[in-house]
């Protein structure tokens, strides 16, 4: 249901003004307007301004404002760790606070960046260790004497080796050795050994050929190959623990800086919320006032607190409310436990408006049936049934899984109980060891289960059109609520005139209903515009929509049918029974999605249009981490 | 001839609905994630928007049903 709200106006002297939201905000039952409309009386105009805070609390906004990017900022230099909770009261070391964080800051952002250099040349060495690492095995087996030279090089294109081999042994008169490695990265590792007097030339027609040839840090130049090496794999080493001892003292920082930050961090933006909310309150030369909705239950409770709290110097008025305000009060849903879990369907849509009816014990109660009447198998009811008993478990934290974990439960509940009706338990088996549908066989009861389909949307969209009119009457339409009452009379007509004339009832029926219809058709124009009967076409159409509830449901008996029929013409009864547990399987998967999804649709399109008014605001109290 | 023409029937009447279900609905599924990228909070709508089409074909399914087993 949609919980009673009240508008309501605090008032009291300028200097409570920042008690009394403190006060409200622990309370978290009212929720303040920004905007006075409504509110103020005519003539008052004058006399109420929007709040214009004091040079004090503007220091300290800006102060406060000016601290939260400096902690920010200090945060993002610090390593993710789980801190421990402290209980150290903000408020009266926030000018320590406020030092400290100017010493810590530089620090740690020095660390950071150097932290990050590090990383980078770490980055850059470990693609020449890389190089290295694959060429190293190819010297094996080559004496390096100081008249040889080494050069590296990558070849991106492994096809042009043997034409870049032949052109370095005809500069070389063949005094040159060419080895390569495949590198992780699809590309060749390459190193051209030679004598030191043709290593000019070599290079040179590398850099003519475009081969790129491996430039190594300069820190290493002068070093033969193998020294290269060494020296690499000692500063990649040498760089690594630069980063762990950078790391350690970070986390040194953390450990001991962040609970106390965090926790100045928390209390400052509480501080700069409360600080916000001014802007959000009005004043004259004295007074200040807040104005804004809140549960009709609590007010009592409020105005018992602010008595206590301010000795009667702050009050708090109910207002009367006008038909103005339906369109501005915040909505609450309040639901029995039994409907909360289906209030996740609800979130799925708008928010509905003050002037609605909440839909979530609509669904709550015809959501599990519908989707019982469609699945309506005993087996996979019980299947899901342990299925949402173990998510609800697993899930207990996840206030999602557990909603749809119960409604999962609910529904499956349905299943067996239409299982049991209809005579299903995976598929036919009951009857082939000779029980009978309790009610109807849907496999071979096409028809009769389409009536019974139609008839239960009949209900429905007729339960729909009341709570229509009955949203009319609480807004005070009455042309509306005629309009919705008319709607429902010519429905029930058509309904009886179909089945006089197509049933077994009397055709003496026939004539006045005829005549009732001809008698309600002017005034359905009347109080629904020239679009009216279309609005009724639409209705009936709506009505012949349940006829999903038998077409899916007869998709899901076929195809539990077809499984245990290719179980048995297996002839083996290992195989039947994976194929028919492969088939039920998916079935089931099935049956978890498709009468979800219909059930839904059959409210969302189908009943909710009836008389849902979205649009509404959710309601948002002053809170402490609002 | 009579049967096959009966059967013939049925077929067009669930085939071409679900066809025509098929066609709207890739319309609505590709502007309904279109939509879901920039606003996540309209996937109840998308979803309901993405059932509508599905009346055809499960209006088809009916007719075919009743022509097959109707006398």
């Amino acid at each position: 249901m949609i919980v009673r709200m009240s508008k309501v106006e605090i008032a009291g002297p300028k200097d409570l003004l920042q008690d009394a939201l403190l006060l409200i905000r622990e309370t978290e039952m009212l929720q303040i307007e920004p905007s006075a409309i409504g509110f103020i009386e005519k003539g008052e105009e004058e006399y109420v301004r929007t709040f214009l805070p004091d040079k004090d609390s503007l220091s300290e906004r800006l102060f406060l404002e000016g601290l939260k990017s400096k902690l920010e900022g200090f945060f993002s230099y610090l390593p993710v760790i789980p801190a421990r909770k402290s209980y150290i009261e903000p408020r009266a070391i926030i000018e320590t606070i406020a030092e400290t964080i100017k010493r810590h800051t530089p620090a740690c952002r020095d660390m950071h960046q150097r932290k990050e250099l590090l990383k980078k040349e770490l980055a850059q060495i470990s693609n020449y260790a890389s190089f290295l690492n694959t060429v190293e095995p190819l010297l094996e087996g080559i004496e390096q004497t100081p008249n040889l030279e080494i050069i590296g090089l990558t070849i991106k294109e492994p096809r042009i080796l043997d034409h870049l081999k032949e052109l370095i042994r005809r500069l070389t008169d063949d005094e040159s050795r060419v080895v390569t490695a495949n590198t992780s990265n699809g590309t060749l590792a390459g190193l051209i050994i030679t004598f030191k007097d043709k290593s000019e030339n070599v290079k040179r027609l590398l850099k003519d050929e475009n081969v790129p040839e491996l430039s190594l840090p300069l820190s290493i130049e002068g070093l033969s190959f193998t020294e290269k090496i060494s020296a690499l794999k000692r500063k990649i080493i040498e760089i690594s623990t630069g980063i762990e001892t950078i790391d350690k003292e970070l986390e040194m920082v953390a450990k001991r800086w962040l609970p106390i930050y965090s926790r100045a961090l928390e209390w400052i933006n509480e501080r700069l919320s409360l600080l916000r909310t001014l802007s959000s309150t009005f004043e004259t030369r004295f007074c200040f006032f807040i104005y804004g909705w809140m549960p009709a239950e609590d007010t009592e409770k409020l105005k018992k607190r602010l008595d206590e709290r301010f000795k009667g110097k702050v009050a708090l008025e109910e207002k009367g409310t006008v038909e103005e305000d339906i369109e501005r009060t915040p909505v609450i849903l309040k639901n029995p436990p039994y409907f909360q879990p289906f209030e996740l369907f609800i979130r799925f849509l708008p928010f509905p408006r003050y002037s609605s009816v909440d839909p979530t014990p609509f669904i709550g109660i015809f959501f599990p049936i519908f989707f019982g009447m469609i699945l309506g198998d005993a087996g996979y009811g019980l299947m899901l049934l342990v299925v949402s008993l173990i998510t609800a478990k697993r899930f207990k934290l996840n206030k999602t899984v557990r909603d749809a974990s119960k409604i999962l439960l609910v529904s499956s509940i349905y299943a067996v109980f239409f299982g049991i009706l209809y005579g299903e338990f995976f598929g036919e088996l009951p009857r082939l060891i000779g029980i009978e549908a309790i009610c109807i066989e849907r496999r071979t009861a096409i028809i009769p289960v389409l009536y019974f389909a139609l008839t239960v949307g009949g209900v429905h969209v007729m339960i729909g059109l009341f709570l229509g009119a009955l949203t009319a009457f609480r807004k005070r339409a009455k042309k509306e609520v005629l309009y919705k009452l008319i709607n429902i009379l010519i429905i029930l007509c058509i309904i009886t005139l179909v089945i006089a004339l197509y049933g077994n009832a009397s055709g003496l029926f026939t004539m006045p209903i005829v005549i009732a219809i001809l008698i309600l058709t002017p005034l359905l124009f009347f109080t629904g515009g020239l679009l009216a009967p279309l609005e009724l076409l639409r209705t009936i159409g709506n009505i012949f929509s349940y006829a999903r509830i038998m077409a899916i449901g007869l998709a899901s008996v076929l195809l539990a049918f077809v499984a245990n029929m290719l179980a048995g013409m297996t002839g083996n009864i290992a195989l039947g029974i994976v194929v028919a547990g492969l088939l039920h399987l998916l079935n089931i998967i099935l049956g978890i999605f498709s009468p979800t999804i219909h059930s839904l649709r059959l409210h969302y399109v189908e009943f909710f249009s009836k008389f849902l008014e979205i649009g509404g605001r959710k309601f948002e109290p002053l809170k402490k981490n609002g | 001839m009579e049967k096959a023409l009966i059967a013939l029937s049925a077929a067009l009447a669930i085939g071409l609905t679900a066809l025509a279900t098929a066609w709207a609905q890739s319309r609505i599924g590709s502007a309904g994630a279109g939509t879901l990228a920039e606003k996540p909070e309209m996937s109840g709508i998308i979803i309901i928007l993405l059932a509508i089409p599905e009346t055809m074909v499960i209006l088809g399914f009916v007719v075919a049903a009743m022509i097959l087993t109707m006398k």
